[in-house]
């Protein structure tokens, strides 16, 4: 397909992280998985996704610390924050630092998949 | 938790020594009072007393004793005089001149002018009278005192001076005979011994003293308080132990003695002073002052166990208030830390939620396809697969409750601009809202000054509200958000297009576990929780309907900044 979106699944848990990629990919996405900001940034570099998912706390990196990364290397693509952290505070600080937007942990896919679209729309639209 | 649980007990357990440490603490006040003030009173009063009762002592011993030796004097020398005076008539004349009637009876007018002497005798060797002059001519003529013991005395010594005597005159009187010098007559002379009773007796010795002479033999020479007779036997003690060097003064029992030998060691001169009388002002002086320093420690004591009460009351009471304070600030740090513990559970049970919830949806697709399609559970399958999936939401809105709850303690109180808080809010829920075709309009007051409250509970606050707002409306719809100043008041108004709040829920929507929300969608914690923190921040949060449909929940916060703006504003006036 064509009009697939190039998905990039940032998470270090990975019974989730695994079935999430196969669901998402049987509804047409085409999905990577990284289970580390070290994975994520060599799949960033060479299969150029579109939309990213990151979760907040991760093994090697703080996830806004990765998200501020990634915003200094490709400021147009739009990152998705993951949190089990419902902080208000903490999705404030993800959005000033440049998420496009912030979703709370368990997240139903149906709506991880309306976010993503979105979020790939808008890109586009710029 | 074991901690908390550990200090209550022990709390408890401190109630009761502490009543009896501030017994103690109070007893030992007034210790430290009838030490530090009673005592040092006593001490003086004691010291002083002792220290004039001795020096009255010594002052009178001396006195006494300076008596005693002036009084020695005047007695030895008028006795030595009378002897001279009669050796002076046997050797101016001889016992024929002085027998011839009428010459002896002018002698004793030529001395007697101070009547010292009652009467004048002649005595041959032999013991006759030869002559007489006194007022018992008529007993003593011819009387013979060869036998008289003071008549050979006279003869061997020449010269020779009696006891005080009654004899068979009925007056006490002493006799002073002197030998002529080849001692063949004698001249006798009667003294009246009321010369120095007189002498002995002026000597002042205070009241309950005495003054007295006695002979050798414990006869009493002169009367003294008590009259002629014998002296006291502790007196005759008191002699013996003085021995032979004679002047002596000291204490003995209640009196204060002074004791000299007279006339060569015949007679004693004693002084004494009842110590106990003499000293009776003195002791008067000491009762009053010791019932006055009793009743001055009284009063110290009175005036400091009530200053003592009154500061340990206020101490213990202080010491209360502090523990109570203490078991506030633990019932906080409790709270606090139960707060964080909620939010930490909260946050790991989530991870596993959407582990379960992932692997839910992927078997319920699976199923959806493989063969167990043509299976006769089929159905139920996706029924039970579809209640794991409902239950793994309604247990997420728990853990997103428990973590809404755990946060009241966070934030610190600054100065807040609340259109900047409200918009960030709005951010992080605008997306959501859009992808239901939901606007959500700003309608801010410019020109709001800065609140000082807690920012994270205020934007806890308005996530409620916002998420309300877009539940309420569920699509294509406008959520209104209006902040506006009134008075004192900043006033914060979220109105949503949906349906707006049923009359009969109005009362009851900020109620515990009250919901209008599918079951499994809503905990009914969001709005009481809501007003329960806009209450602590000293605001208030209200629900109502809008006037065009729709529910409309106004957030109130005081801005007490009264004295404030206009400082700002003059501010403003001053720079151009």
């Amino acid at each position: 397909m064509t009009n697939e979106i190039r998905l990039l699944l940032v998470d270090d848990e990975k019974d989730f992280l695994e079935v999430t990629g196969k669901r998402l990919a049987r509804r047409g996405f085409a999905v990577k998985i990284a289970l580390t900001c070290g994975e994520a940034k060599a799949i960033l570099d060479h299969e150029w996704p579109e939309v990213v998912v990151l979760d907040v706390m991760l093994p090697d990196l703080n996830g806004i610390q990765f998200l501020k990364e990634i915003k200094q290397k490709w400021p147009l693509l739009p990152v998705i924050l993951l949190s089990g952290h419902a902080s208000v505070q903490s999705g404030i600080k993800g959005i000033e630092c440049g998420a496009y937007d912030y979703c709370l942990k368990p997240v139903d896919l149906e709506e991880l998949i309306e976010r993503v679209k979105i979020a790939y729309q808008e890109s586009r639209a710029v | 938790m074991k901690a908390y649980l550990a200090t209550i007990p022990a709390e408890s357990l401190r109630q009761k020594p502490r009543e009896a440490y501030y017994a103690g603490q109070k007893r030992l006040f007034v210790l430290v009072v009838i030490a530090v003030a009673v005592l040092p009173l006593v001490a003086i009063n004691w010291k002083t007393s002792s220290f004039y009762q001795k020096s009255w002592l010594a002052k009178t011993t001396g006195e006494l004793s300076g008596f005693a030796s002036s009084r020695r004097e005047l007695i030895d020398r008028f006795l030595t005089d009378q002897e001279n005076l009669l050796g002076a008539f046997t050797e101016l004349y001889d016992r024929q001149y002085l027998s011839r009637p009428g010459n002896l009876a002018r002698l004793f007018q030529a001395i007697n002018k101070s009547g010292i002497i009652t009467d004048l005798g002649v005595i041959d060797a032999n013991g006759r009278h030869l002559a007489y002059v006194g007022p018992f001519a008529d007993q003593l003529a011819g009387r013979n005192y060869a036998a008289a013991p003071w008549f050979g005395e006279v003869m061997r010594q020449g010269r020779y001076v009696s006891d005080v005597f009654t004899g068979y005159r009925q007056v006490p009187h002493l006799v002073i005979a002197v030998a002529a010098p080849d001692h063949s007559w004698v001249l006798r002379a009667t003294i009246n011994s009321a010369m120095f009773n007189g002498l002995v007796s002026s000597a002042n010795v205070g009241p309950g003293g005495d003054a007295y002479i006695i002979s050798a033999g414990g006869e009493l020479q002169t009367p003294g308080r008590l009259g002629a007779g014998k002296a006291a036997p502790e007196d005759l003690a008191l002699l013996r132990a003085a021995g032979a060097d004679g002047h002596h003064a000291r204490q003995q029992g209640r009196y204060l003695y002074a004791v000299t030998p007279l006339n060569g060691g015949a007679w004693w001169l004693v002084l004494k002073t009842d110590i106990a009388s003499s000293l009776q002002e003195f002791y008067q002086a000491r009762k009053i002052g010791l019932a006055l320093i009793v009743a001055a420690a009284l009063a110290i004591l009175g005036v400091a166990q009530q200053l003592i009460r009154s500061l340990v009351n206020r101490i213990e009471k202080a010491e209360q208030q502090r523990m109570t304070l203490t078991g506030k600030v633990r019932e906080v740090e409790k709270m606090a830390l139960i707060g964080r513990m909620a939010a930490s559970v909260a946050h790991e049970i989530n991870n596993p939620l959407q582990v379960i919830g992932a692997q839910a949806g992927w078997v319920e697709e699976l199923l959806e396809e493989g063969v167990a399609r043509q299976g006769a559970n089929h159905q139920e399958e996706l029924e039970a697969i579809g209640k794991i999936r409902q239950q793994v939401k309604r247990a997420a809105t728990i853990t997103r409750r428990l973590l809404g709850f755990s946060r009241h303690q966070e934030g610190p109180w600054q100065a807040v601009d609340l259109n900047q808080t409200v918009e960030e809010t709005i951010l992080l829920l605008e997306k959501e809202a859009r992808s239901q075709r939901i606007d959500i309009r700003r309608n801010y007051q410019g020109d709001l000054a800065p609140v000082v409250t807690d920012a994270s509970q205020l934007q806890q606050v308005f996530l409620n509200l916002l998420h309300n707002g877009v539940d309420a409306v569920e699509h294509d719809g406008l959520i209104t958000v209006t902040t506006a100043k009134e008075n004192n008041r900043i006033k914060i108004c979220f109105a949503d297009s949906g349906p707006g709040i049923a009359p009969d829920h109005l009362e009851k929507i900020f109620d515990p576990f009250f919901t209008t929300k599918a079951k499994g969608k809503g905990t009914g914690l969001g709005l009481a929780v809501s007003r329960d923190i806009m209450r602590r921040l000293q605001g208030d949060l209200r629900a109502g309907n809008g006037l065009e449909g729709g529910g409309l929940f106004t957030a109130t916060l005081e801005q007490p900044g009264t004295e404030m703006a206009p400082a700002r504003n003059e501010q403003n006036r001053g720079s151009p």
